[in-house]
């Protein structure tokens, strides 16, 4: 989805206590000792291409995992067959959340690009969890971001603000990850968006024209340049989640 | 006549002696690459997953739509377009029968809050069909497509004042179309009957005058030099009888003799042609009297007078390079239909069977019947920019070309920009920084200043394939 910055296919190497995204991925903050631990679990999974399924709804619970490279979108298919989009994953993100009840997968989770992910067999993971508070605390964290998202995502909010809030929220993740905040290359169809917005592809092209006819943005097939970041952030006028901690 | 606004009055300075020495083959680069270069390996599903990619952008582009008519009851002879000449309606109403089936393919494809700015209507003689059929013709189009229904639309047909009266023209105008294109080519009688297309000059300035009266947005009409038994002096006198009825804008076309290519041209004996001394004469005598009249030359081959839009187009910047010339909507993704239509979607180009009954019998079976194309490498997306640039405006912007790539200009078109040194010793463009300015003699030579950006044309290998600059 995002081939924003310079090193985005920078190597990542499998061992937590070894990989660049360890300050943005579950093990923030855990000693180098600590880390050790989690590299005894983790696997790799991938790559996969774009389309390709990480996981499929359905699927027994028996691990998180994280984004390592590329990116990922979690979706469901409702009566009329159509996908329903969860979520956009990127480098760092944990996905799979929603199996730890059900104890099983809920989304099916197909790459978007090329892509990676970490394996964490959630059994382990507990585990060590409960030796570390660090690492405990941490998942809690991760959790509860997630649910303030959905809960963000399904207030009452004009198209306008809805969008506005998605594209400051990609820029500050993209940010987040040392890539530049302001050029958004987005590699998702429309509709995916729309869906994930619960608006129409339709609204969400006008939406986007009204912004670069006000020179907020400006687009080009599938980029977006981020010209004035501090009105659009004030036109998605609701708190995001921009730079809380995980 | 008013004040001429650009200060035409005066005849340009141009030196027919440069205007000789530049007199070669050179691509009319209505597509970049042209259509020689084009593949087999475009295929229908290609295609089909180009414009589902497209349909997904964030802002899906708005569409040009072509429809090809290629019928015509009897050949002119001078015509290199695919067409079919034919008096049998029953073979045209099978054709158009398909090309319903076509359009509604097609339509299919394409999200519908992509909106048609652009239809045009070519051939062949689209006026060969009748109103009715016209008239569902626009029907299955609407149906298909969602048409822009507002003035900014740009609705054209070309029209063969031999097929047209004053009711077609208000029909026409009821279908949605507020351009007309008349082909005239020369009002003389006798040129006409060289070209088998006699047509009754007074009868013909009458309906251009009355399309204009009518309310269309923009009447064109296309005149032809370098037809058989054409001299100066009489074309002068079709140039000054079109200039009486001031048409918006005025295309002046080259006619090129290729009578392998085309069959019909085998009936113009080669000796009754104007040589390249007298073409010269033809073409300079028309373009200084079309700017004399006030008219500003637009592109390669178009004159538009104040209040067309298609002036307003070059003085905005959203001047356009297409297969069907020039227009005035920039950014649009091209449908086109039809046997030999050529559609662009993005950075492809897909172009159908150039074969009736490969067309014919395709659609039956419900596919689009693409046959070749060609994908845009990221140098051509690069190339095909800069030469559209010069095709449409009166000058590069290097910088403008830096910021929209990414490229370093100088750099990037070193090679080129070599090249480029010789048509400034003759004065065809001058250089300031990254600006690559068309003096009056580059305008008329576009093509050659194009070419020196053309990665697919060597210059010690001369092409045959395209038609002489003037």
């Amino acid at each position: 989805m995002f081939h924003a910055g310079t090193d985005f296919h920078r190597e990542i190497r499998q061992k937590c206590s070894q990989c660049s995204l360890q300050e943005l991925c579950l093990p923030r903050g855990l000693h180098a000792s600590d880390l050790e631990q989690l590299d005894t679990v983790v696997s790799c999974e991938g790559p996969h291409h774009e389309g390709d399924f990480l996981l499929r709804a359905g699927d027994p619970f028996r691990s998180l995992y994280a984004v390592r490279s590329g990116s990922y979108k979690s979706y469901t298919i409702d009566q009329d067959g159509r996908e329903q989009i969860w979520g956009f994953h990127l480098p760092g993100e944990i996905m799979g959340l929603d199996a730890i009840h059900p104890e099983r997968h809920i989304c099916n989770v197909v790459a978007l690009d090329t892509a990676t992910a970490c394996n964490l067999p959630f059994d382990q993971l507990s585990a060590i969890a409960s030796r570390l508070p660090g690492l405990r605390s941490g998942l809690f964290k991760i959790l509860s971001k997630n649910l303030a998202q959905q809960t963000l995502r399904s207030r009452d909010e004009t198209a306008e603000e809805r969008l506005a809030a998605f594209l400051v929220d990609l820029s500050s993740r993209l940010r987040e990850r040392g890539f530049s905040e302001r050029d958004l290359h987005l590699s998702m169809p429309r509709r995916d968006i729309a869906s994930y917005l619960h608006l129409t592809a339709e609204t969400i092209s006008r939406s986007l024209a009204r912004f670069q006819s006000e020179g907020l943005i400006s687009v080009d097939h599938r980029e977006i340049r981020l010209l004035d970041l501090a009105r659009l952030t004030k036109r998605a006028r609701s708190e995001t989640l921009a730079g809380a901690t995980p | 006549m008013g004040p001429c606004p650009h200060g035409a009055q005066r005849s340009p300075v141009i030196d027919p002696a440069l205007l000789r020495r530049y007199d070669a083959p050179v691509p009319r680069y209505t597509s970049y690459p042209t259509a020689r270069h084009f593949q087999n390996a475009v295929t229908e599903s290609v295609f089909r997953a180009s414009i589902a990619s497209s349909n997904e952008d964030l802002i899906p582009s708005d569409l040009s739509l072509y429809v090809h008519l290629p019928f015509c009851r009897r050949p002119c002879f001078y015509c290199g377009c695919t067409r079919i000449v034919t008096r049998d309606a029953s073979r045209a109403s099978r054709y158009l029968e398909q090309l319903h089936q076509e359009i509604a393919l097609q339509g299919a494809e394409i999200d519908r809050d992509r909106v048609v700015r652009q239809l045009h209507l070519g051939g062949g003689t689209p006026t060969y069909f009748t109103d009715a059929e016209l008239a569902s013709l626009m029907d299955a189009i609407r149906k298909a497509f969602t048409l822009d229904e507002g003035v900014d639309r740009e609705f054209g047909i070309e029209v063969d004042p031999r097929t047209l009266d004053t009711a077609r023209l208000h029909h026409l105008l009821s279908l949605g179309f507020n351009r007309v294109s008349f082909g005239i080519q020369d009002l003389d009688f006798k040129v006409q009957q060289a070209i088998n297309r006699v047509q009754d000059p007074r009868y013909t300035l009458t309906l251009v005058e009355q399309a204009q009266g009518l309310g269309f947005a923009s009447v064109n009409v296309d005149l032809l030099y370098g037809l058989p038994g054409q001299s100066p002096e009489c074309f002068m006198a079709t140039v000054e009888a079109i200039l009486g009825i001031r048409p918006g804008r005025i295309a002046l076309y080259g006619y090129a003799h290729l009578p392998q290519q085309f069959r019909y041209q085998r009936q113009i004996p080669a000796s009754s042609l104007p040589d390249a001394e007298a073409r010269i004469r033809l073409f300079l005598g028309a373009y200084e009297r079309f700017m004399a009249a006030g008219y500003h030359p637009i592109g390669l081959d178009h004159f538009a007078r104040e209040g067309d839009r298609l002036l307003d187009a070059l003085q905005d910047g959203s001047l356009q390079r297409n297969f069907q010339g020039y227009s005035t909507h920039a950014g649009l993704d091209s449908l086109a239909v039809g046997i030999s239509a050529i559609s662009r979607i993005g950075t492809l180009y897909a172009q159908n069977t150039k074969d009736e009954e490969d067309y014919l019998t395709s659609l039956r079976a419900g596919h689009l019947p693409i046959r070749v194309g060609y994908h845009l490498n990221p140098d051509d997306v690069i190339r095909a920019d800069v030469i559209e640039r010069i095709m449409c405006h009166e000058e590069l912007d290097g910088n403008a070309v830096e910021k929209r790539h990414r490229i370093c200009f100088p750099e990037y078109f070193a090679s080129s920009l070599e090249r480029l040194e010789e048509l400034e010793r003759d004065e065809l463009v001058e250089r300031s920084g990254n600006r690559v300015v068309l003096r009056p003699l580059g305008k008329i030579l576009r093509r050659i200043v194009a070419a020196r950006f053309d990665a697919y044309l060597q210059p010690e290998n001369p092409d045959g394939h395209y038609s002489r600059m003037i």
